[in-house]
């Protein structure tokens, strides 16, 4: 029997739940930034485990075009974490109410 | 017709209008001294302005560009794109008029704003325009990191920085959602395509389901749309107003396109499944949106919580596409209204607004504001009965063809919920109103020329749809997807 | 258990363990390091699912930029490298709210990828043909290729030019007011 992409899309999925508990439940900005990557690497496992099912490129295509946006987006967040650390010393994010309105 | 049969690049030409004129323009910044940038401001009309001519020059036409794998094209241009451009366009114009005198009284007047705005409309016109999910992505993606930016552009203040931090994180964390709803739907399908995804998926596919309702949950996230809406109060209340002004509307708008077209075109088959959760979405959205509004005491929190319950109006024409694709068209009209309303509000509320250290923002402030300012309390007392829903205005054109859009299918509850949500927004809507006429107080607000044209187009326009709405409803109604989800792009 | 299955196992392991580790772990170092290994854990996966050149993407992109500069943002804001403060945040609610959403979701997809064990519905499953050089170069050829990825190319590096210019414009030191 061989690995077939229900493994991955189990594997995956966990993946993705991992992230998301690390995003709803931590309060470093830093911790929240890698646990979206982690969210991202999951989707782009995915996507290379179908595309290899499929036998076409288009997923590993736009596996390229997440790990831009990743670029991009770290660049941003960074920035971001740098300058609030800056003014006050503290990037954690529990004063800033993160799923509050 | 350019050089390669499929290379029709009449369909992107605003987009490629508007991306080099950003990319001339931070050249030209380079030389356009300090204090003297608002020439880069009025500079980002000349990109704009071209833009919108060519948009409106597109209406009635349907052409795709850059056939991928399935000869479906990347990239489509019809009337619901077009009209949707349109609203970008004039929102960033708008919002060029207010950010001029705005982000220098702020001492915020630096180059970059304009072209990250310039970026971020270019994102906007392709979530409408995208024809593939991943191209869907990357407009998502290149329409929210310039707002990550425009929100903390205030480096000088601790809200600001943290609010865009806030929207950052909570942007990134929906856009994950989203990555794994397209993943999933490329696993079901084998393609990113909507047509194609129309063509190829099946109703017994958990992998699809799963796939949608991921999707569902980054949309929700982008349009403001309870339990997705946390993010909008803070990042309303700490961004720089000109910019809440832009991303209230243009992110809004541009959720919902992207929104639409995957709904329509891509699972317009699995109407009945989606609709319960679109319903359910619209339902919370207004209940939550307009009982947290009445709390407020900021201004702008205010608006925020006013702008998901407005996404909640918006999504009862969503809802009502499950069963007749006609009924967006009562959506579309609703943005196209709430754009003028909505940058009116905000337009006044940057005109109370005093830049040392964040004040004139609560509703107090606006105390005896008719005294001293009674066309500027006018203005603010129609675009808040616009918002409520008060007859002869665009507001209340939009809220009667939205909710007759319920109706006519059959979503009468959810009506009744809007209709009654509406009632209760009264409540808020009309205390800065109130204060301004009824009290004493010692509001002052200053009114530069930019914001003077802003709050007159504004309100000419609230009051065009609130008594000639017919035209522009028609105009709406033309621009719905159609047939177009089976057309065959030959450009 | 065939050598494929093993390998499998030990990468889910590597990238999982690693993953909770980012999630649990009070020391922010310590997590970017873990970090570091789920993503090379991901890499793994690309090479056995014959994406080569995406594996090497991930090492340079992921590890060699992301991991980095999450690790001098770390190094930058350090006196938070630890703290004996509580890690988590007081969002019960919410987190309760997006487990459930979450949990809900990776029982109904492994209960249906599995019932019938592996065997995914899938549309038109064809069987992978691709020699690993010829992906490579079709892969080079369809993000300049007007019939296929040519616009979302460039919308990639409009993307990043604007992130470019943003973080310079938010990051660079404030100037006398």
């Amino acid at each position: 029997m061989v690995v077939t992409v229900g493994w991955y899309v189990a594997l995956s999925v966990a993946l993705f739940t991992v992230g998301a508990l690390g995003v709803l439940l931590r309060r470093n900005a830093l911790i929240i930034f890698m646990s979206i990557e982690l969210m991202l690497n999951s989707a782009n496992l995915l996507l290379v485990a179908f595309a290899r099912e499929y036998g076409d490129l288009n997923g590993q295509i736009l596996v390229f075009f997440v790990l831009t946006v990743a670029a991009a987006e770290v660049a941003v967040g960074l920035a971001l974490v740098v300058v609030i650390f800056r003014r006050r010393k503290s990037i954690n994010i529990d004063d800033m109410r993160l799923m509050k309105g | 017709m350019f050089a390669a049969p499929t290379l029709n690049l009449w369909v992107i030409t605003p987009l490629i209008i508007l991306t080099v004129w950003a990319i001339i323009l931070m050249f030209i910044d380079l030389f356009i001294p300090a204090g003297k940038k608002q020439w880069t401001g009025w500079l980002t009309l000349v990109g704009l302005i071209p833009a919108l001519a060519l948009t409106l020059m597109q209406w009635g036409q349907t052409g795709g560009a850059f056939i991928a794998e399935g000869g479906q094209p990347m990239v489509v241009v019809d009337n619901f794109a077009t009209f949707l451009n349109t609203l970008y366009l004039l929102t960033g114009i708008l919002a060029v008029f207010i950010s001029v005198s705005y982000i220098r009284d702020a001492g915020l007047e630096r180059g970059e704003y304009y072209f990250l705005m310039l970026f971020s409309i270019v994102g906007m016109m392709l979530m409408g325009m995208a024809n593939d999910l991943i191209l869907i992505f990357l407009a998502l993606e290149l329409l929210s990191i310039p707002l990550y930016i425009l929100s903390g552009f205030d480096t000088g203040s601790d809200t600001s920085e943290e609010s865009a931090l806030k929207y950052f994180l909570l942007g990134a964390f929906s856009s994950a959602f989203f990555l794994f709803g397209i993943a999933l739907t490329y696993g079901a399908t084998g393609t990113t395509s909507l047509p194609v995804i129309l063509d190829t998926i099946s109703l017994d596919d958990p992998l699809a389901l799963a796939a949608l309702g991921m999707l569902l949950v980054g949309f929700a996230f982008k349009v403001g749309a309870v339990p997705f809406h946390m993010w909008t109060p803070d990042v309303y209340e700490g961004a720089p107003t000109s910019v809440v002004a832009f991303m209230s509307i243009g992110a809004k708008v541009a959720g919902f396109a992207a929104l639409m077209r995957v709904l329509g075109q891509g699972f317009p088959m699995w109407g009945e499944l989606w609709q319960p959760a679109i319903v359910v979405i619209s339902a919370l959205t207004m209940i939550v949106g307009n009982f947290a509004a009445v709390r407020q005491q900021n201004i702008k929190r205010m608006l925020a919580y006013s702008g998901i319950a407005n996404a909640g109006y918006i999504l009862i024409g969503v809802a009502a596409s499950a069963t007749d694709p006609e009924a967006i068209s009562a959506s579309l009209y609703y943005m196209l209204a709430y754009l003028f309303t909505n940058i009116g509000a905000f337009a006044v509320v940057i005109a109370v607004e005093k830049l040392d250290g964040q004040k004139g923002l609560l509703v107090e402030d606006y105390k005896g504001l008719a005294k001293r300012h009674l066309l500027l309390s006018l203005a603010l007392a129609y675009f808040m009965f616009s918002l409520v829903g008060i007859p002869l205005t665009g507001g209340f054109t939009a809220k009667f063809y939205v909710f007759g859009a319920g109706v006519t299918a059959g979503l009468y509850w959810l009506v009744v919920i809007g209709a009654i949500t509406s009632v209760v927004s009264a409540f808020y809507y009309l205390r800065p109103v109130l204060y301004a006429f009824m009290y004493e107080g010692p509001a002052v607000a200053r009114v530069s020329r930019g914001l003077m044209f802003v709050l007159v187009v504004a309100v000419f326009a609230t009051l065009v749809f609130g008594i000639f709405p017919g035209p522009w409803y028609e105009l709406a109604s033309q621009a719905t997807f159609g047939n177009v989800a089976t057309f065959v792009a030959g450009g | 258990m065939t050598s494929q299955q093993v390998i499998f196992i030990i990468l889910a392991v590597i990238t999982l363990a690693s993953g909770l580790v980012v999630v649990t772990n009070r020391n922010l170092f310590h997590a970017a390091l873990a970090m570091m290994l789920s993503f090379f854990g991901v890499a793994g996966f690309y090479v056995l699912l014959e994406a080569p050149f995406l594996a090497a993407s991930q090492l340079l992109v992921y590890i060699g930029a992301i991991s980095i500069l999450i690790i001098f943002a770390i190094m930058m804001t350090r006196r938070l490298m630890s703290t004996d403060e509580s890690p988590f945040n007081s969002q019960w609610i919410a987190a309760l709210f997006g487990t459930l959403l979450i949990g809900g979701l990776i029982i109904f997809v492994i209960v249906s990828v599995f019932s019938p064990f592996g065997d995914i519905i899938i549309a038109n499953s064809a069987p992978p043909s691709l020699a690993v050089q010829e992906s490579t170069v079709l892969l080079g050829r369809s993000f300049v290729d007007p019939d296929q990825y040519v616009i979302p190319f460039e919308i990639a590096s409009v993307l990043l030019l604007g992130a470019l210019v943003g973080s310079i414009a938010i990051a660079r030191p404030e100037k006398e007011s």
